[in-house]
């Protein structure tokens, strides 16, 4: 026991040496690294990273750091891996309760976007979106309405839509994520909903993806595809649009096989349909 | 990228901007970037039509003023708000309130001017080329003879120009509101230390976090005696965020010695490269962010 608690206190003593040398700029790249591994380990590091003079303020300088090199793209596989272990420090503050309120208050996620905005296709640039992804990820997943109309002030949504477009796999599934839990808040759906255009924005993207599946036939879009279709049928004018827009495979049997063990998506499917197939209560 | 040690005020100049003072009142014109535009020599047209060159400052001229407004605005507010939160919470137990404003300064100043820039660049590209083909079409050049070429070329040539006029427009916008906003914080220390004769602590925040500050290192913690020099380093570097691709590039090959690096010492030819509609309503500089101020 006695041995055990030593080495946590160790383990503690290493993770605050860490993030001394974080406000230290010429020592701050190797301590990113080996705090982003322990970010998991370590339960009150968000707080640690937040209370801590000038931390953030580091973390800061780091992000917009890199802005000169986005445009045009000149971002190497070395400094992207430095400012995403950035990124994930940030990501640990944005999921911890007693943080994530501060982060919001202070904006911090806005200077996110510039990287969000970036369309450069190499690795660097993909993984530099991912990881920004990852950060606004983590701040959606506990339904909170006040990161919703947080985020429903800013440009996120257009930021998504075009990752949902023309991004990788994995960040085409943090993009509609994030969207779908948007869409999940009832200020999001109405938000989405208040105009023709925002509603179309954001039909025309799913319709793209919907097609693209029948390629890829990738369950884990799939599925949020269909939660974001079948949120949406809960608006009475997106209900009605839906019934002209929605697209062909998700009305015929072409995502059956893929969907064949996912009950839960089978269902949401089947209640999207039922859904849209409803022609006789919105007639007043 | 220079060894010395920085000073310890270092508050730069955005020395790529040209150092005359910039009119910032913009219904009177931008009249003063003519003499900074760049005619490349080899382009016959810019040489031997003197008009050219009025119609590519007139171009520029429109499209700085097209983007400088929401651009502005947008990077200011969220510096702002972003460097209001940081510094009440890192200084709440500086009395100082000039190493305070210091701070504040130099945090929001090159915050707003990096947001500026990074926002700016591409909508002032596409801006600029617009402008001066129309201005081209009015004034003789048909579809068929108008020269695409030149005018890229003129646009990447002084995009950097034009966007470091956006660049400094926000860094000077940036400092009073930041004062404006941080009033009552500057205001207390003085006042408290004026009528009592004690160094004031901003108790309502250093409340909320005193119970994790026990067991944190001397560097990350804040104390009664105020903040050390080695702490305020961290907000002087504020100063030292790169603007330019080579500088970025140079801070991070050069990143073992801490670098005192000025800023602006060439103009990288800007390259063309795909622009994306945003496929939202409007231009994403447009949307205002004013629900959370």
């Amino acid at each position: 026991m006695h041995q055990q608690q030593k080495l946590a206190q160790l383990e503690e003593e290493k993770i605050y040496s860490l993030i001394t040398e974080l406000t230290n700029p010429a020592n701050r790249e190797q301590a990113l690294v080996e705090l982003s591994k322990k970010r998991e380990q370590y339960d009150d590091l968000a707080l640690i990273l937040w209370h801590s003079f000038g931390v953030m303020a580091a973390l800061l300088q780091e992000i917009v750091s890199v802005y000169p090199l986005l445009s045009p793209p000149a971002l190497s596989g070395q400094i992207s891996n430095r400012v995403c272990n950035a990124l994930a420090l940030f990501q640990c503050v944005a999921s911890h309760s007693e943080t994530r309120g501060l982060f919001l208050n202070a904006h911090i996620p806005l200077f996110l976007y510039p990287f969000l905005n970036t369309t450069s296709k190499t690795r660097p640039f993909e993984y530099l979106r991912l990881t920004s992804l990852g950060v606004i990820g983590a701040l959606v997943k506990n339904d909170n309405p006040e990161v919703i109309s947080f985020l429903l002030s800013t440009e996120i949504i257009p930021l998504c839509l075009r990752i949902m477009e023309t991004g990788s796999e994995l960040s085409k599934t943090v993009a509609i994520f994030i969207v779908q839990k948007i869409l999940l808040d009832d200020m999001g759906l109405g938000y989405i909903c208040a105009t023709y255009e925002r509603f179309y924005a954001v039909g025309t993207v799913l319709s793209n993806m919907v097609n693209q599946l029948v390629e890829t036939q990738a369950v884990r879009l799939l599925k949020h595809v269909v939660r974001c279709y079948l949120r949406l049928s809960d608006n009475p004018r997106a209900r009605e649009a839906l019934r002209q827009c929605l697209p062909e495979p998700l009305r015929d049997a072409t995502f059956s096989q893929v969907l064949k063990d996912d009950i839960v998506t089978k269902r949401c499917l089947a209640a999207l349909l039922v859904n849209l197939s409803d022609n006789v209560v919105t007639t007043n | 990228p220079q060894s010395t040690q920085p000073p310890s005020i270092p508050i730069p100049p955005p020395s790529h901007i040209p150092h005359t003072p910039i009119n910032l009142n913009i219904d009177e014109g931008i009249t003063n970037l003519a003499p900074f535009i760049t005619f490349n020599p080899n382009l016959s047209i810019f040489t031997n039509q003197p008009m050219m060159k009025k119609i590519v400052h007139l171009a520029i001229d429109r499209a700085i003023r097209e983007i400088i407004t929401p651009v502005v605005e947008r990077s200011v507010t969220i510096a702002g708000i972003s460097t209001r939160e940081l510094i009440i919470k890192d200084f709440a137990l500086e009395p100082n309130e000039e190493k305070m404003r210091n701070a504040a300064h130099l945090m929001v100043q090159n915050l707003a001017g990096s947001l500026a820039l990074v926002t700016c660049k591409e909508p002032l590209r596409i801006s600029m080329v617009t402008h001066l083909r129309n201005l081209l079409l009015q004034n003789g050049y048909s579809e068929q003879n108008i020269p695409e070429q030149a005018i890229l070329i003129v646009v990447s040539d002084n995009l950097e120009l034009a966007c470091s006029f956006i660049e400094k427009a926000a860094m000077d916008k940036a400092v009073p509101e930041i004062d404006e906003s941080l009033a009552s914080s500057f205001s207390n220390r003085k006042k408290h230390r004026e009528r009592t004769g004690q160094p004031y602590y901003d108790m309502t925040v250093y409340s909320g976090i005193s119970r994790y500050m026990s067991n944190l290192p001397e560097p990350l913690r804040l104390k009664p005696n105020g903040l050390q020099p080695q702490q305020l380093r961290v907000y002087e570097d504020f100063a030292r965020i790169p603007r330019l691709s080579s500088h970025a590039a140079a801070i991070y090959d050069d990143r073992n010695s801490r670098v005192g690096m000025h800023r602006g010492q060439d103009f990288p030819i800007g390259h063309l490269y795909n622009t994306a509609e945003m496929p939202f309503d409007g231009s994403q500089i447009h949307i205002p962010i004013t629900a959370h101020q």
